[in-house]
Order: C-alpha cells, then structure tokens, then sequence
C-alpha cells in the first residue's frame, strides 16, 4: 500500500512518501497549495516518487480550450496521474487519444462498487473514494471493485463546493471589506468550518482532523493500493507522513503508531458511522 | 418548431393531477426508492402506473428521479425495481450515476434517460461523454449564463433542460455534503437537510448565513425558447397543490402567450404578480444574465413570508343553484373580494355575497380548514375539479 501526500505549502523539502498530489492552478479547487505547470515540472525533476497532478474544477465552455492544453501538457510530462471531477476531462482525454492515468474523483459520489467498475472500463485507471462512507462500505469496494482505489485517512476534509463568492458577498452586503476566508460555527451542532473563496468559488472544509490513523491497518489488509493524507490543518506533517510510512512498511502491525496519533483527535468522520437519508 | 415544456414537480398522485391538469407538459416524480427527496410522499410502482396512464390520456409524460448517489447497498434490487417502473409505463429516467445510465440504455433503449442536475454538467465536452453514453437530455447545471447555454446548445445534439423557478442550492449540486457533517443525513441520497439555510456565526459572533434567493425566469423565457432550450423546470416535489397551480399555471399562460406573439408589458406584470404571491422567498435569475453577486442570497438573517391568499379547492359547481362548493383552507368572509381560477385558464374574479356551511346554513365567515362550504355566485364558466379560489381583497 503507497502513501500519497498533498502539501499546504510549498517547501523545498518533500516529505519521504510514494507520491505528491499537486493541485493546479486555474484548475483545481478544494485544495489549499496550487502549483503552475511550471513548477509541476522542477518538482517532477527533483521528487523521485510519484507526481500526480488534481484538475478537479467544474469546467465552463471557455475553460475547454485551456484545459486541453494542460492535459495534452500533463500528457507529455508523463505525471503518474490526475485527478478529476468534470467528465470533459476523460472526455478530452479520449478525443486527444491522451495516455494520461485518470482518478476519478468526483469528491462526494465515489461511493459504491459498480460505478468504479463502470469507470474501470472507461480507462479510468483510480478512483479516489468518497470520505462519508463507512469503513465497511470501503472495504468492500476495495475487494469487490476492479478499480484501484485511494482513500483520504488524514485531512481536513473539503465539505462543500459552491461557484459563489460567499464571503465577498458577506462583506459586500455589509459594506465592509475583509479576508477571504473565515470560520464559521454552525449554531445548532457547533461543528466549526473553515470558508475560503477564490475565484473560482468558495470552499467549505470541516475544521477538524479526520483521523483515519486507525483504518490503515483495515485498509492494508484488503490490499488497499493507496492512502492519502492532506497538510492542511495537520500538525507535524513530515513526521506523521515518516512515521505512516514506516508503520506500512513494518505490515501495520505496531500498535503504538495508533497510539502515537490519537493526538490527531477522535475524529473519524464517517468510517465507523452511517448516514441516514430518510428521517420519518 | 417543437414547442418547448413546461415540466413540473409532482411529490404524489394528486399533484401530478392537479399540474398536468393546469398546463404542464410533463411531470417529474420520485420512486418510494432512489431519489432525492427521500423525505417527500413519493409514488409506490402502482401510483406510478396510474399516473403515467393518467398522463399519457392527456398526451403529457412522466419522467422518474432516481438520482440518488449510489453506495453498495443501495444497488440491491435497484435493476429489477427499473424493470417494474418501465413497466408501469415511465417515459424517462432522470438519473446522475453512470453505471444505472448505462444499464437502462442497455436493457430499455426504448425508454429516454436525463442526466439530473446532480452531475452539475457545465460545458459541451462533459455532454459529449454522456451522449455517447446514450444520454437523451442533459439537465444543465444551474450556474450558467445565458451565453454558455447557447454556447453548449450550439456543440451538442441531445436535449437540454434548465431550471426555472423555485428553490436553489447554494453550493454545485452533488458537490456539497453539509447536510451530511451538520445533521448525519445524506444530502446525496435524499436526506439533504438543507443546512445552506442553517444560521452560522463567525468568530466575531456575527451571524453568517448564505441561503440562496429562488429562481424566477418568468421575464426570461422567450430567450430560452429562443437559444434552443427543450424543457424548462420547475422545481419542487414538496409543494402544495396551490403553489403548483399558480406556477405552472401562471408559466403555461406566458409560454402560449409567447408562441401566440400576446405577451404583453401588461399581461407579464399580471403572471408576475402571481408568482410573487406565491414565493415565500425574494427571487433572482442568479447566474443567467450577470455574474452572481450579494443580491443572490440573505446574509445576515432572512425572510421567509407565506400569506393566507389560499381561500379553497373546488369540489364541484352546481350551475342550476349557482353554488360553488369546496374545502376551505384559510379564514374569508363575507364581502371579501376573490378570484376563482380553474385548470382551463379562466380567472374570474367577484365579491363573496352569500357564504353557506356543509349544512347550507348560512354564515358570514369561512372559519375551519378543511370543512366544506359553499358560496353562491353566478358563473358562466365550466369549473372544472381542482379549480381554486384565492383572496384578491379584503373588504374594509
């Protein structure tokens, strides 16, 4: 099972892992750390791991002719993988005849075993799964799907996409001015998020860590092909990453790496708890 | 050139009556199973049996929502459940996963799928990968512009849809999953709990909200006859049978006016009024003629109104006795003034003189939802079931 890390921030140093997510800028979103094409490519030069690059916007008609030219760059750069949301991307993919290894990652869908398989069979070589979910419902994906699956143990999970300027407006109908990004706490709950805005819209992230330390081991032993683990809001990243990739090496068998990192918090998000959808 | 459709919610069998019945074109419904409004009556198989032969009589159509976001567990019997539905009759399916497009394509060619909004689908290569999937009609994401819809309409060959009226999602719809962390329910198999209309605070402890206005396009839509659009929609499976009436009526009356070359200044301001009488919210086009802004949502609190103008529903009328008998649902009284209005189009309005109850004894005011009265008042009209009467004044 590899380990694959998003940054929050650029360093010249890249934590020891199997892989580097890099979001790109203009075309990725729900993520903190952007990277250009350019600095995509001095990375891959100098990251012997694996590259993959997220273009997980939704796209509009005048980001077509764009977009085509990332991926056709992407293509030649010969990045391990890219991440998408919008179906023009496997579109695009197949009428440029790309070689590009997608991952589908339609942040809140990839939730059962038929439709990855569905997107196995459309050249879709990962499927990152969805983060509500229980760990029982990934297991079985895992081992029933033909698809590769990743899926995110560590993060502050992106909650919710919207393409409106929600804090600009916020402060537009005060008449005020202001950063964009705020923390809000839903009254009722008191869950706390983190809103960010950028130009392509604002993002909602939960202002907690999910910790998912605890299903690597569950995770390694279906033959999970990858974890993912996120920067943002995480405290002692490099170490976390260090000691996650030891722990997978040594079989997941040490305990006192559970232990270590039930500082993270008890925050599991939806591994051990299922959603309802019919309420009477 | 095909007139375009008017398609309207149905949330049970009485609804997608009443709405086929005051000039939608095509009704939308959910299954007792995989759609998203999980919460809403929804249609058992033999319902939905019932209400196709019902609007295949009228030569209007029904389309299914099974639209949820699939996990394993909701795959059991979903293929023998499509089969049942095809067989009671359903034109479409309005669905957003890949897999369920392609295994309806497969075994019921005969019958359409619509890509939901859910797939938020937002440019013409995302289209083209669906058509060649099959896809019949694509139901567009609701936050494009004008410009882009022409633009996608110009690049493609299947059918395209649009919202309409009514209530909007603040985020992409299937790109949030607040209702999932705030409340435990899914958002993206019917239980959406819609916390975007939930009430934040930020740090400084003021309040942030950031519900989204509704959609009103009523002024907009020759220009989307006009760019090609095929069917236009109204949302709102949980809606009352006097909301639909209104809508859909009001929306029939501007279609036929616009292919008829009648719509006037006067007549749009009359449709628009009663639109507005029926939104418990303030409306915006969003995203279709302007960059969304400020306008677009309530920050800082909202308004939500509802009124009383929803006097009663028709059981029947005797044109010997004059006496125009129905279920009363809000408080009138003599010399109110009120309209009547009926599924054929007519609106008739006139002073209540003489008010009778069940026992045709007569009474000043209409006091108890649900009970039966009657009014006596002379009408040259056919007044057809499910005709309505709402408040225009109260007498002074």
């Amino acid at each position: 099972m590899k380990c694959f890390v998003e940054m929050s921030h650029k360093q010249e140093e890249i934590p020891s892992c199997d892989g580097i997510i890099l979001p790109l800028e203009g075309y990725a979103v729900e993520s903190i750390c952007m990277y250009t094409l350019e600095e995509i490519k001095e990375i891959q030069k100098s990251f012997s791991g694996e590259v993959f690059v997220k273009v997980n916007r939704n796209f509009f008609n005048e980001d077509l002719d764009g977009l085509k030219f990332v991926l056709t760059e992407l293509d030649a750069l010969k990045v391990d993988g890219v991440f998408f949301y919008d179906l023009a991307v496997l579109q695009i993919k197949r009428n440029l005849h790309l070689s590009l290894p997608l991952i589908w990652n339609q942040t809140h869908m990839v939730n059962n075993v038929r439709t990855c398989d569905y997107y196995h069979e459309k050249d879709v070589s990962y499927a990152l799964l969805g983060k509500e979910i229980t760990l029982d419902e990934i297991k079985e994906i895992i081992t029933k799907s033909k698809m590769s699956c990743m899926v995110e143990v560590v993060s502050r999970p992106s909650v919710a996409f919207s393409k409106r300027k929600l804090i600009s407006n916020y402060y537009s109908d005060l008449g005020e001015k202001g950063e964009k990004e705020l923390i809000v706490k839903e009254k009722v709950s008191g869950d706390i998020y983190d809103v960010k805005e950028d130009e392509y819209g604002t993002c909602f992230y939960l202002n907690t860590v999910m910790n998912g330390t605890s299903i690597i081991q569950d995770l390694y032993e279906v033959g999970c092909p990858a974890i993912i683990m996120r920067e943002y809001g995480v405290d002692d990243f490099y170490e976390l990453v260090e000691d996650t990739m030891d722990y997978i090496k040594n079989g997941c068998k040490d305990s006192s790496y559970i232990s270590k990192y039930k500082k993270l918090g008890d925050s599991t998000n939806f591994f051990f708890k299922k959603t309802i959808y019919k309420v009477k | 050139m095909k007139k375009i459709e008017l398609l309207s919610p149905a949330g049970d069998l009485e609804r997608l009556k009443v709405t086929l019945l005051y000039g939608a074109d095509a009704v939308y419904i959910g299954g007792q199973h995989y759609s998203l409004r999980a919460n809403a009556k929804n249609f058992s198989v033999e319902e939905i049996r019932e209400g196709c032969r019902f609007a295949h009589q009228l030569g209007k159509k029904v389309y299914l929502t099974l639209n949820i976001v699939f996990h394993n567990e909701d795959m059991d019997g979903v293929e023998e459940y499509i089969q049942q539905v095809v067989e009671a009759g359903i034109d479409a399916f309005i669905v957003s996963d890949p897999f369920i497009i392609s295994h309806i394509k497969k075994n019921y060619p005969q019958v359409e799928v619509h890509l939901s909004t859910q797939n938020s689908t937002s440019n013409y290569e995302a289209i083209h990968f669906f058509e060649e999937e099959g896809v019949d009609r694509v139901v567009l994401a609701r936050e494009l512009s004008k410009k882009q819809i022409e633009e996608i309409i110009k690049n493609i060959s299947c059918d395209i849809e649009v919202f309409i009226h009514g209530a909007m999602c603040t985020c992409f719809s299937g790109r949030c999953a607040l209702s999932n962390y705030v409340t435990n329910r899914d958002a993206n198999r019917g239980g959406c709990a819609q916390v975007c209309r939930f009430s934040f605070e930020n740090e400084d402890k003021k309040e942030f909200t950031f519900a989204t206005k509704d959609m009103n396009m009523a002024r907009y839509i020759e220009d989307l006859i006009d760019i090609g659009v095929c069917s236009l929609k109204v949302e709102g499976r949980m809606r009352s049978l006097y909301y639909l009436a209104v809508v859909i009526g009001t929306y029939r009356n501007i279609i036929d006016d616009i292919y008829s070359h009648t719509l006037t200044e006067e007549k749009m301001k009359v449709y628009e009024e009663r639109l507005d009488r029926v939104a418990n919210r303030e409306t915006s086009t969003h995203f279709f003629m302007r960059d969304e802004n400020y306008n677009d949502q309530y920050y800082g609190g909202r308004s939500e109104v509802s009124n009383q103008d929803y006097l009663g529903q028709v059981i029947s009328y005797d044109n010997e006795k004059n006496l125009l008998q129905f279920y009363e649902r809000n408080y009138f009284e003599e010399g109110d003034t009120v309209e009547l209005f009926t599924p054929n189009g007519d609106h008739i309005e006139f002073v209540v003189e003489e008010l009778f109850d069940k026992n045709k004894e007569k009474m000043d005011v209409a006091r108890h939802p649900d009970e039966i009265y009657f009014i006596k008042q002379k009408l040259l009209i056919e007044v057809p079931e499910y005709s309505m009467i709402k408040i225009v004044r109260r007498k002074k």
